[in-house]
């Protein structure tokens, strides 16, 4: 006689999430920076915003910071990113 | 968004007279569920669902299937075509509106806000002259304030599929499915090949076991506790159950696990940040009242070892929920650099008898004779060792280099400690009339960074010094370690022979971090 156990696991079908398109270029582009508020993290992306615009010709670089690394990014946060609709964000997650 | 004193519009009957208040909501917001649990229990205080109207910007079979999540007894009329939202104005749902019996608008506001709601409901009642519902109270596991989601009729048109129902606030939830073992493969090794176990062996969660363990909770199966961060998966009664079968638990141990899960999920503690940090943090549980003692919960001797099955079973069953219902799985969601022994096990009792103090729970209004889980996410113990002092003050100073080190040594202001005083040191602060009060105030004065460890070379808490308050501890110049005396909480546990505490230092912190929550249960 075969056993059978209770399923203990998350059994929902967790919609998988398909990569944006990619750019073919951001020369000219406009790129959003979220800082996700870990130490360094500006440091990071001030480099980082130096190298898009001296490199990459980048032409405007939008900056973003969660109030705390401790939780998900605020839909107020978001919806300051969507208003602008950057050409594509770069989020400086973790340390 | 209409005002007070304007008119509501006409809409041809699809909301009747006033006083009411009129919700706006959309079935794959969240702020909308959780707004509607609380209009829910509204409409059931008035006893007169007509009082409490929602309209839903969504179709019949999505407004069905968040009812039937969220357990509603109020029906929600559907705003077909988002006119009567268009006419209301507003921009963010949930939107609530206060109709007053001549239909004009007395009070309105968007997203969730208990302080909001509390106004509204207050003045509903004020219209029909009714006496005050009870209010929705802050630290009830739900949060303060959630903002809202952009409302259906104002959302850019797109043909993309709807989102999916999140049902983070969702009180029942699917039976969990039946899996069959194939012929010839040990049940301990087919749990642990189909990732359901962490590395020990788990005792296999049979129907028969797990049919017990819900008997035994007194509860229904699909019954939802939490969701449990951050994949949000539903913690129904019956996948407890079976995590708790799992983890060696008796039947009888759902008295604590259902309520600990419970706690472990309240968005105070934040266990969203906790199970994907770097950091060494786990959640520790700590069980008060006389639970510990008709259950058997170790608080004396290796309160933080395996010396007692409810200790560690249950435990275990809290760590194998946050593995498989959170998703948190080492090296995928649970990316910590270090690890916590705890990420076994990790839940003490209070050494409640031995303590001249109240009880931890009672620091959080939990009255006397109470059983309480307390949760702090915790670093691993640190040792704090103290053989030769006869007086408190002299014993407490052991610990301020202890707690001074407690996150990073130089960070101030940032982290608070569970300091685990052991029942010979206990005594000691007796004899020397130590308060529990006393002990947190004496260690909040005396811990601190010398000022002359600030030298400018960029380390980590360096930054922020001419933030950080100054003091003099024992005529040195120092930085104050703990941000008030309220950081620093104290408990009794241990061994009644040798003296030694334990200090544990915290995760992030505060309202932007994790917060200590304490949940009473029978």
């Amino acid at each position: 006689m075969s056993t059978i156990l209770v399923n203990p696991a998350d059994e929902r079908a967790l919609p998988k999430a398909i990569p944006a398109p990619r750019l073919q270029s951001i020369e000219g582009a406009c790129i959003a920076l979220l800082d996700i508020g870990k130490a360094g993290g500006s440091d990071f992306l001030d480099r980082l915003r130096t190298l898009l615009h001296q490199k990459y010709g980048v032409l405007e670089v939008l900056r973003y910071r969660k109030p705390t690394f401790a939780k998900p990014i605020p839909e107020s946060v978001l919806a300051d990113i969507r208003q602008v609709q950057p050409h594509a964000v770069i989020e400086a997650l973790a340390d | 968004m209409l005002g007070r004193g304007e008119r509501a519009p006409d809409l041809e009957g699809l909301i009747p007279d006033g006083p009411l208040l009129l919700s706006f909501v959309k079935t794959d917001c969240p702020a909308c569920h959780l707004a509607l649990r609380c209009l829910d229990d509204l409409g059931a205080q008035f006893g007169d669902p007509a009082r409490v109207v929602v309209l839903s910007q969504d179709d019949r079979e999505r407004t069905a299937a968040m009812s039937e999540g969220l357990r509603l007894q109020l029906p929600a009329r559907l705003d077909a075509g988002w006119a009567a939202s268009a006419a209301f104005g507003f921009e963010v749902v949930p939107a609530l509106f206060l109709i007053d019996g001549e239909g004009l608008v007395a009070g309105s506001c968007q997203g969730f806000d208990k302080a909001d709601l509390n106004r509204l409901a207050a003045n509903l009642s004020d219209l029909l002259g009714r006496p005050r519902v009870a209010r929705l109270k802050t630290g009830d596991g739900t949060p303060d304030f959630q903002p809202g989601c952009v409302s259906r009729h104002v959302e850019p048109e797109s043909d993309a599929e709807p989102a999916p129902l999140p049902g983070l606030y969702d009180l029942r939830s699917r039976r969990a499915s039946r899996v069959e073992v194939p012929q010839g493969v040990e049940v301990e090794e087919f749990c642990y090949q189909q990732g359901f176990a962490d590395p020990l062996p788990v005792v296999p969660p049979t129907v028969e076991r797990v049919d017990a363990a819900i008997a035994a909770s007194g509860l229904e199966p699909a019954e939802v506790v939490a969701h449990v961060p951050p994949n949000y998966a539903p913690a129904t009664v019956e996948k407890i159950a079976a995590n708790a079968v799992m983890a060696g638990c008796l039947p009888s141990y759902m008295r604590v696990l259902v309520p600990a899960i419970r706690a472990l999920c309240d968005e105070r503690l934040d266990i969203h940040g906790v199970q994907g940090t770097t950091h060494f943090a786990a959640p520790l549980a700590i069980v008060n009242g006389p639970v510990r003692r008709e259950m058997g919960f170790a608080c004396g001797s290796n309160v933080f070892s395996n010396a007692a099955r409810p200790n560690s079973a249950i435990g275990r069953a809290i760590q194998l929920v946050l593995r498989n219902l959170g998703g948190a799985f080492p090296g995928n969601i649970d990316m910590s650099t270090m690890g916590n022994p705890g990420r076994f096990s990790y839940v003490i009792g209070e050494s409640e008898e031995r303590s001249p103090w109240g009880p931890l729970a009672s620091d959080f209004g939990v009255a006397a004779g109470r059983s309480a889980v307390t949760f702090f996410c915790a670093e691993p113990p640190r040792a704090v060792s103290e053989h030769k002092a006869r007086r408190g003050e002299t014993l407490l100073r052991a610990f301020c280099p202890v707690l001074a080190n407690v996150w990073s040594h130089r960070a101030c202001g940032r982290s608070e400690a569970l300091v685990v005083v052991g029942p010979e040191h206990a005594a000691t602060l007796q004899r020397s009339g130590f308060s529990k009060r006393d002990v947190v105030q004496f260690l909040y004065e005396n811990t601190g960074i010398p000022v002359s460890e600030y030298d400018g070379d960029g380390g980590e808490g360096t930054h922020e010094a001419s933030s950080y308050e100054e003091c003099v501890i024992r005529r040195v110049r120092c930085y104050r370690k703990f941000a008030r005396p309220e950081s620093i909480r104290v408990m009794v546990a241990g061994g009644p022979a040798g003296k030694f505490s334990v200090v544990l230092g915290s995760w992030a912190i505060g309202p932007g971090g994790s917060q200590m929550v304490c949940h009473e249960f029978a």
